[in-house]
């Protein structure tokens, strides 16, 4: 105890506290740098090129060895190892400068965008990641993910079709559903119908829609068409968006004329002593919460009333099929109401 | 019939006390397995101690019960076990809480199902009933808290309301033990197949939903000639219910 | 074939699912409701149909109000602390009595009497017995006030607008507002609050509050701080006021517990569950009159019980252990001044000592040991004059005595205010760490709940000791 002193103490306490805040700081940290760095092996290289070429041939884009080190986040070197495993094990072939997928490599890229669409599907309906997340983790999952983990996540799922931004999702044959629908912009003012697909890329576009209302499922109606704007309604809410912005939209036109409310709100915006009548959940709210505020009554033409005002402002309590129950604000926002 | 007059039963001319024996959590050598359903926050618990004699935690706080509990009656020399399930809103949720209660109702086949509803809130309370009728048709309805219903006004037509739903309805105080002796003697009677139910099945499904409902009733007939509830299984099947797609692999429902 | 029809019936169904789309559920229910408002028209008459039941509504109306919501709330829940900590003395003290003062010499002279052997005795009467007898004079009185008055509280229908009010604070930290009962229920006893987190049906919030239940004081702990605030706390200000002081320092390390539970469970629902599925819903039920003398009744036996059960299958074998580690011999001194003397360093950097730490060892499945645990040690390794002998744990009358023994063990006003710490911020108790095993089901869960309140009370003493002797 002879070289103790308190400050000396205090000095050795903060340094180690630094040195763990530097090792394991959430996606900053060293150690989870290190750690990516040695589990971004070849295959998952591999499995990055083989389904940036799937999605580049869909859209008949041509791609050569250039734009491909420029689109991966990967050593040049690395790269260029991993076409070589590719082409030797018969994945992919060179026309010229370009590369092309052979029906083996088309095959396996298919399950990866399987394993991506399906593992997204998850996160939306099983788990409370952010929406702006589902991506991300998707990327680093459909690496990891064998052939009986990717099955049982299917059956798990009900066998989807589709992904949370409508995009199909490959069978375990390579099949793939079509997505009705046609974009946004082809849509004539006073058109109805139901967004299909939501376009992730380029993200610019796609964070701007994430930062709207706007949902897959969800009815819309067009009100304004031109060149410079679309404007339609959705949910009791008006959305003005740039052609460009609303060609990322796919929605399939109603075929039967069915009646919209209008002057339709969120219940979050009742007020005591007004009454109203439920509409139906938004297409927001997802899996598990959603069933929940269906099991608990909130179903379409309910009357609904404000019971108990919460005196920190939320969660206020509703009157529903005579039952009081409590939901946060963000629930109620999630709930569509026409007031009386 | 011996009937002896009780003054606490003086309406239920059928019910015979003296073969009436509490046997707490003895359950063993049972002729018939009864289970206790509903909402929560109804009085199932209330019911089951009023039952079993037993001191099953109640308290005025849906969620309270959280793990089935068992107890016994015996009534005119036939044993009962009685299976005290947590309440829930609804059998079609895949949310962890309610799966006992899922699970028992489909797979623990009881031979009489009691399903306990607030009379104050029947309305919200029939969407589990109604689910649950789609299940089984050996069924009695507890419309229990009747004291309350009379302290707020609510008046409730029973011979309508058992007509409707196709089972009998014993309206009932379970915290005074009102209703006690006439739910006993028709669980008896169910469970003996004195009684006959023929429940009510639910009606308003949208035309699309139900011609696929069709369908699959169709197949599942098929194949489980003898199955009751073929149309519920449907349901579920369309749900993407991952629990009954293996009970049908394993075919535990026939 | 079989099988292969079945695979068709599924097959089917994936299909047709599919067609129908993702509006079946909502169509489902929504039939299902329309089908219960068609005969509820044909059966229910009702003079008062849409709004709820006047008298509830009227309560509900004071007790969630902006001006006295939050004064009732904290008025009942004050009550029925102090009811409990003032009305468990005198039945607690009965008990020590007759447990301890009565029982516990009579059993020694009829261990006498047949000639027991003194290892034998010492072993059974002054180790199992003992911790038997401290658990059930400690614990059950308490208990047997805090948990019947909780109940009434419940069966009222009170407890749910207590979720109600408070929701928001804990919707901030990504916890529940049911969580705010758990706590409560903590307050009385950390296993009991642990397993009435079953009310909270979203995992992720449940997991919340019962890795964070610990940081609610419970009653094995409140004696162990009201003694130590008032031997070191109350003794630096002037008499008249030491009382109030006193009390205010437990106060303050139990709404120190409180924020220690918004920050933990804020930093747990952003790092490591994140992701976890969170729902939020809260069914306010109608008022019911509770019954008083039943609900009592059952609470009191229950109640019994389970201290009963605690202290046969958990302190007893703490009080074997105590008994053995202070009466076996290596070389000349006993296991416990050995673990004493070698935990010494360590104990001091963290303003404690070693017999504090071994204290909190060997007292893990009971935190109502600690204190005749500390005693105990205190004497044997200074050799003060009094106690019973080596392992013979005890208490003494005199608060006056008790801060003797202490300040012969080398007690500062830094030792009382880190044991203090230490005593809200340290594993949970054998008891509820079984209990979360049982609940969550998951070591790593387990794990988690233990070790973490342990380092957070390394740091909090740690820090508390630096800076208390840079300033002092
Ligand atoms: N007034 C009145 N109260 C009742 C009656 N039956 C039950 N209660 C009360 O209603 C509350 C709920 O009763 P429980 O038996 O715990 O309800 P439960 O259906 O088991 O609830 P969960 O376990 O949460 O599903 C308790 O406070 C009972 O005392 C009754 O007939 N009349
Ligand atoms: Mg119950």
């Amino acid at each position: 105890m002879h070289t103790y002193n308190p400050i000396s103490a205090l000095l050795v306490f903060f340094s180690i506290g630094a040195l763990l805040y530097f090792l394991f700081r959430p996606s900053k940290g060293w150690y989870w740098i290190l750690k990516n760095q040695l589990t971004s092996n070849e295959k998952t290289i591999i499995e990055d090129v083989l389904k940036q070429l799937y999605h580049f041939e869909n859209s008949n884009n041509k791609v050569d060895m250039k734009t491909l080190v420029h689109m991966l986040s990967f050593s040049n070197k690395k790269i260029v190892d991993a076409i070589n495993i590719m082409t030797v094990n018969n994945l992919i072939y060179f026309e010229s400068d370009i590369l092309k997928l052979t029906e083996k490599g088309r095959e396996y890229a298919l399950r990866i965008v399987r394993v991506h669409r399906l593992w997204e599907r998850y996160l939306a309906e099983k788990t409370g990641f952010h929406k702006i997340e589902w991506h991300d983790r998707a990327e680093s999952m459909e690496h990891r993910l064998n052939h009986d983990e990717v099955e049982e996540l299917s059956r798990h799922l009900g066998h989807p079709k589709f992904d949370p931004h409508g995009d199909p999702i490959p069978t375990k044959t390579g099949k793939m559903a079509q997505v009705k629908g046609v974009e946004l912009p082809l849509l004539q003012v006073g058109a109805m119908g139901r967004i299909t697909h939501i376009e992730d890329e380029p993200e610019v576009i796609y964070k701007q829609i994430l930062a709207e209302n706007i949902h897959i499922g969800s009815l819309i109606k067009v009100v304004e068409n031109n060149v410079t704007r679309i404007v339609f309604l959705s949910e009791g809410e008006e959305f003005k968006l740039a052609p460009i912005v609303a060609a990322n939209l796919t929605v399939a036109p109603l075929e039967k004329e069915i009646l919209v409310e209008d002057n339709v709100t969120r219940l979050s915006s009742l007020t005591e002593n007004e009454t109203a009548k439920i509409i139906g959940i938004s297409r927001e709210s997802r899996g598990e919460s959603r069933r929940r505020l269906l099991d608990l009554g909130f179903v379409k033409g309910a009357q609904v009333s404000i019971d108990l005002v919460n005196p920190l402002g939320e969660p206020n309590a509703y009157l529903i099929k005579g039952t009081s129950i409590a939901l946060r604000n963000d629930q109620a926002a999630k709930i569509l109401i026409k007031k009386d | 019939m011996e009937t002896k007059i009780q003054s606490a039963c003086e309406t239920c001319e059928h019910f015979n006390r003296d073969g009436l024996k509490k046997l707490g959590v003895r359950t063993d050598n049972f002729d018939f397995v009864v289970a206790l359903a509903g909402n929560p926050n109804t009085g199932k618990s209330t019911v089951f101690n009023a039952l079993t004699g037993l001191r099953q935690h109640t308290g005025n706080w849906p969620g309270k019960t959280v793990t089935r509990a068992e107890g016994g009656f015996e009534y005119n020399t036939k044993k009962y076990k009685l299976v005290d399930l947590p309440g829930t809103y609804s059998l079609m949720s895949t949310s962890e809480d309610e799966e006992a209660a899922r699970d028992f109702i489909l797979f623990g086949k009881p031979d009489v199902t009691v399903i306990v509803v607030d009379a104050n809130r029947l309305e919200r309370n029939l969407n589990l009933v109604l689910q649950i009728l789609e299940i089984t048709d050996k069924a009695v309805l507890c419309l229990n808290l009747m004291d309350e219903a009379k302290r707020n006004d609510v008046e409730i037509d029973v011979r309508t309301l058992s007509r409707d739903l196709g089972i009998p309805v014993v309206p009932a105080s379970a915290r005074f033990n009102r209703g006690i002796p006439e739910l006993i003697q028709t669980i008896s009677e169910i469970a003996s197949g004195k009684m006959v139910c023929k429940p009510h099945r639910i009606k308003s499904v949208p035309e699309n939903i139900e011609k696929a409902v069709k369908t699959l009733t169709v197949e599942i007939e098929k194949e489980f000639p003898n199955i009751s509830n073929s149309r519920w299984i449907a349901f579920r099947l369309l749900e993407g219910d991952k629990k009954i797609i293996e009970a049908l692999r394993k075919g535990e429902f026939v | 074939m079989k099988q292969n029809n079945i695979d068709h019936i599924i097959e089917l169904s994936n299909e047709l699912r599919w067609q129908i789309g993702d509006e079946f559920h909502d169509n489902l229910t929504e039939s299902i409701y329309a089908d219960a408002a068609d005969i509820v028209k044909d059966t229910v008459r009702s003079k008062d149909s849409e709004r709820r039941f006047r008298l509830d509504a009227k309560i509900d109306k004071i007790v969630t109000s902006k001006r006295f919501g939050f004064p009732i709330m904290f008025l009942i829940l004050g009550t029925v602390l102090w009811l409990t900590i003032q009305g468990a003395n005198y039945p607690s003290s009965l008990l020590a009595n007759l447990l301890l003062d009565i029982i516990h010499p009579a059993l020694k002279s009829g261990a006498a009497g047949l000639g027991m052997p003194w290892w034998l005795d010492g072993f059974l009467i002054d180790g199992v017995y003992l911790a038997v007898a401290w658990v059930i004079a400690v614990m059950l009185p308490p208990m047997a006030i805090f948990f019947p008055m909780f109940t009434l509280l419940e069966d009222f229908g009170y407890l749910p607008r207590v979720a109600f009010n408070l929701d928001a604070l804990f919707n901030k930290s990504g916890a529940h507002g049911k969580q705010a009962l758990t706590m409560s229920m903590g307050f009385g006893c950390n296993a009991a609050g642990v397993v009435a987190t079953r009310i909270i049906d979203s995992p992720r919030e449940r997991l919340i509050a019962i890795l964070t239940n610990n940081f609610s004081l419970c009653n094995g702990r409140w004696p162990t701080q009201i003694l130590i605030a008032t031997i070191f706390i109350g003794a630096v200000v002037p008499k008249s006021l030491s009382s109030f002081v006193s009390l205010l320092a437990v106060i303050g390390v139990a709404v120190l517990g409180m924020v220690f539970m918004f920050g933990v469970s804020w930093g747990l629902s952003k790092t490591v569950l994140k992701g976890e599925v969170s729902t939020f819903n809260l069914e306010l039920p109608p008022y019911r009159p509770p019954r008083f003398w039943k609900t009592i009744y059952t609470s009191l036996i229950d109640r019994t019980l389970i201290v009963l059960w605690r202290a046969i299958v958990f302190a007893a074998p703490a009080g074997a252990v105590i008994w053995l580690i202070s009466n076996i011999h290596i070389g000349n001194e006993s296991i416990a001044a050995w673990a004493i003397h070698s935990m010494d360093g360590f104990g001091f950097l963290l303003g404690l000592n070693g017999v504090i730490l071994l204290a909190y060892i060997v007292a893990i499945p009971a935190n109502e040991i600690v204190i005749p645990t500390i005693l105990m040690l205190t004497v044997l390794v200074t050799g003060v004059g009094v106690g019973e002998g080596a392992g013979v744990m005890f208490e003494l009358d005199s608060i006056n005595a008790t801060a003797d023994v202490l300040k012969a063990g080398g007690w500062t006003l830094l030792t009382a205010i880190n044991l203090m710490l230490f005593s809200l911020l340290h594993n949970p108790c054998s008891t509820t760490i079984y209990t979360i095993y049982k609940e969550t089901n998951s070591v790593k869960w387990t794990v988690v709940a233990s070790v973490m309140p342990v380092i957070l009370g390394f740091i909090v003493t740690f820090l508390v000791a630096q800076l208390w002797r840079l300033m002092f």
